[in-house]
């Protein structure tokens, strides 16, 4: 991805079909973690490489949609989280871009930084849905604990939420990257707008 | 002249050598091309070549033209193109739309992105779908079809689109034998028509039967350009028909002193 | 072949409407609570919601909906009961636990609000084909290459889970270990979903070059197979839907 503009808004059809792609790719991440009763949902390896391979915008589109089709499909309430997912593939696009995505340690951070981002996004829907708690029970046993010592609410619903995201989004973005990288070349040069056709 | 390429080459972006050069051919209205080649030689380079997809769908460096009824593959986009010349692949699955529900639905989304009136489209689907024999699974999920009855939806598709050019690349490459068949029986529907067709296939007996004349690629060069009975007869590094095989070990030629592909030339020989 | 909707078909008058009047009325149903936070309100919107989907004879499928968030539902109430930040007046003590009062109606707020969101949203996704919403937001102006993104997600998903089972036996055989402890089950996840995204990218390539040769990048005017279906009753619900809503925000500005 790197070399082009990040935020061009036009998608070639390959850009577009990898989105349907994507999507599928979260169902079944996530489907094989339970398959393998993993501690883990992976539920985002879809949007994380989407926005790998073809930048910001179709990583935020594939995370739009991801959980437009769940809220239509499986479970309503996920499609308020659409924003969470807006907001992880657009930050993986573009820490990608900005090349991210050399090595193992900065692939590392990237995790890190979209865990944060994603419980950042996430907490302002967990207060005004649902009172702050995550609907996760890990996340709420943290949250019912820091909310028991009388500490705001926003901290409480925050570190809850961050408690839920880091593990997870950070292992979700190692496996992405291992994915990514071991793809053929040809896949990370066809989703490119900016590739022309010339002369020799 | 339907098709005519000149000097044809293509290296595919991030690829290391050529996968086509110096191509250079023409094919006539109606004409039946049987494409063939090694793996790798370079026939689904040739074919996306044919219909736009080089250059408009794969980047790389070109050289050269082509020529589709006149038009100019590199400035005319694909969308026109496909209404000039039509491709099937090899794989019935991936060239589902998925936006379909029905195997009728399936064959209007080509014709609603070219905006076709919508009598007209109700009119081209039903006649596509009686000719391909397909018209009884109309109400069916285009997913639940068997290989051989995608691989005719594809077809029927493509030729909603009322192309004059028609390429298969290995249409039967991914299908059971009773498949293999079906589509073999679709294909001559498309030769009865008298379109201008090119197919790409592995299996020499059905192209020596189709084929006016076969294209022999290799390492993405033209070998050579000419009749079956040449072809098979002066290339002994391919794999040629039965029959021909056959003719040559028991040294039958026919009179023009080459022997022959196709069974029906064949049975002749053998009795006389 | 297992599709993913949880539409249910049927003919009955909620069935043929407009869709994207449907739509309409799960994000008014929606926000009403959220604009007029008082539990009779909320309530109102619960029972017209209820209405509606026995109309289309489809409020059994809601009993499965709700019985998943009830574990959820319950912790609102643990939670919230327990440490509101509101909390004073007590109201139910259990050993060393104290529930509040205002803890609790708060809970029952959230709760209620969770059950609105449930109710307004099955009735617009147990009753309408997820392709008909589709294409009706196409008519209005969305970009038929975000409509065809919309529509072949529904139909791809269901395709990649079958593969996944291809996959998930195929490395079985060759000896993958997908049991165990810990170690070995994360060890086996790359080998199952790193084929799967090859495999994938590999169709959608070819989905793409086969979508391009059937003129998907087409600039010209589209036209439609199906004709659309007169909803001209639904403009008059529409109207009756924005009104409710502007009511709700009156009602917020004087109260
Ligand atoms: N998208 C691509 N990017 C880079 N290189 C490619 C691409 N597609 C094909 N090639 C290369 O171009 C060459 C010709 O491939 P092509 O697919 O045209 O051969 P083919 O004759 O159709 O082979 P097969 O019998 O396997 O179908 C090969 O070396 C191949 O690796
Ligand atoms: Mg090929």
């Amino acid at each position: 991805m790197k070399g082009t503009n990040p935020f061009a808004f036009k998608f070639n059809t390959m850009a577009l079909v990898l989105i349907p792609v994507a999507v599928g790719i979260n169902y079944v991440g996530k489907l094989f973690a339970s398959v393998l009763k993993l501690p883990l949902w992976l539920d985002s390896v879809g949007t994380i490489l989407a926005a790998m391979l073809a930048g910001p915008w179709i990583g935020a589109i594939t995370g739009l949609i991801n959980n437009i089709i769940y809220g239509l499909t499986i479970d309503p309430g996920s499609a308020f989280y659409a924003i969470t997912s807006v907001a992880i593939g657009l930050t993986a696009g573009i820490l990608a871009y900005m090349g991210w995505t050399k090595n193992w340690t900065l692939a590392f951070l990237m995790g890190l930084v979209v865990a944060l981002v994603a419980a950042i996004v996430s907490t302002p829907i967990n207060i005004l849905l649902w009172g702050g708690q995550t609907g996760n029970i890990w996340g709420d046993l943290v949250f019912a604990a820091i909310i028991a010592r009388d500490l705001p609410l926003l901290l409480a619903s925050f570190t809850g939420e961050l408690v839920v995201d880091l593990i997870d989004k950070v292992a979700t973005v190692l496996v992405s990257y291992i994915i990514y990288r071991s793809l053929p070349k040809r896949f990370l040069i066809a989703f490119n707008n900016e590739n022309k056709t010339e002369k020799f | 002249m339907k098709i005519k390429v000149d000097n044809l080459g293509f290296r595919y972006t991030g690829g290391k050598e050529r996968a086509l050069e110096g191509i250079t051919f023409t094919v006539n209205q109606g004409e039946f091309i049987g494409i063939m080649g090694k793996n790798k030689s370079g026939k689904s380079t040739l074919a996306s070549a044919l219909v736009g997809l080089i250059p408009h769908f794969f980047k790389g460096a070109m050289r050269g033209n082509v020529y589709i009824d006149g038009l100019d593959t590199q400035e005319t986009p694909i969308a026109e193109l496909c209404q000039k010349v039509g491709i099937v692949f090899q794989n019935p699955f991936n060239q589902i739309s998925g936006a379909k529900l029905t195997v009728y639905e399936e064959v209007s989304f080509g014709l609603e992105n070219i905006g076709l009136p919508r009598n007209q489209m109700i009119e081209r689907i039903e006649e596509v779908l009686e000719l391909f024999g397909i018209a009884h699974l109309k109400d069916r999920n285009p997913f639940s079809l068997s290989g051989g009855q995608m691989q005719r939806l594809a077809l029927a598709c493509i030729m909603a689109l009322r192309p004059e050019i028609v390429v298969l690349d290995e249409p039967t490459s991914q299908l059971d034998p009773l498949g293999v068949e079906e589509v073999y029986k679709s294909i001559a529907k498309l030769k009865e028509k008298g379109l201008t067709v090119l197919l790409i296939e592995h299996k020499t007996e059905y192209l020596a039967e189709y084929s006016d004349k076969i294209l022999l690629l290799e390492n993405g060069k033209l070998k050579n350009y000419d009749t079956p009975e040449r072809i098979f007869g002066t290339n002994p590094g391919i794999q040629a028909p039965v029959y021909t095989q056959v003719c040559q070990a028991l040294n039958k030629p026919k009179e023009n002193g080459l022997y022959p592909v196709t069974l029906k030339d064949t049975i002749p020989l053998l009795k006389g | 072949m297992k599709v993913y909707t949880l539409y249910v078909p049927g003919k009955t008058y909620i069935h043929k409407m407009n869709p994207l009047t449907k739509l309409l009325y799960l994000a008014v149903a929606i926000a009403i609570p959220f604009i007029a936070p008082d539990p009779a309100i909320t309530m109102a919107c619960f029972l017209i919601g209820i209405f509606i989907l026995g109309w289309a004879k489809v409020l059994h499928r809601v009993i499965y909906l709700l019985a998943m968030s009830i574990l959820f539902i319950s912790t609102i109430f643990i939670i919230q009961g327990l440490y509101y930040p509101g909390n004073t007046t007590p109201y139910l003590i259990l050993g060393k636990l104290t529930f509040y009062k205002e803890g609790l109606i708060h809970a029952m707020v959230i709760s209620f609000r969770l059950v609105n969101i449930m109710i307004s949203a099955s009735v617009l996704v147990l009753t309408t084909r997820p392709s008909d919403l589709i294409s009706s937001a196409v008519r209005r102006g969305i970009s038929p290459r975000l409509g065809y993104v919309m529509s072949s997600v529904l139909q791809i998903i269901p395709q990649m889970a079958t593969t996944a089972d291809t996959i998930m036996d195929a490395q079985k055989s060759r000896g993958l270990e997908t049991e165990g402890n810990l170690k070995t089950r994360l060890k086996a996840y790359i080998p199952l979903l790193g084929p799967l995204v090859l495999g994938s990218l590999v169709s959608a390539q070819e989905r793409a070059m086969a979508l391009e040769v059937r003129a998907f990048n087409a600039t010209g005017k589209r036209t439609f197979l199906q004709n659309e279906e007169d909803y001209t009753v639904s403009k008059a619900i529409n109207a009756i839907i924005i009104l409710a809503l502007i009511l709700t925000i009156i009602w917020r500005i004087y109260s």
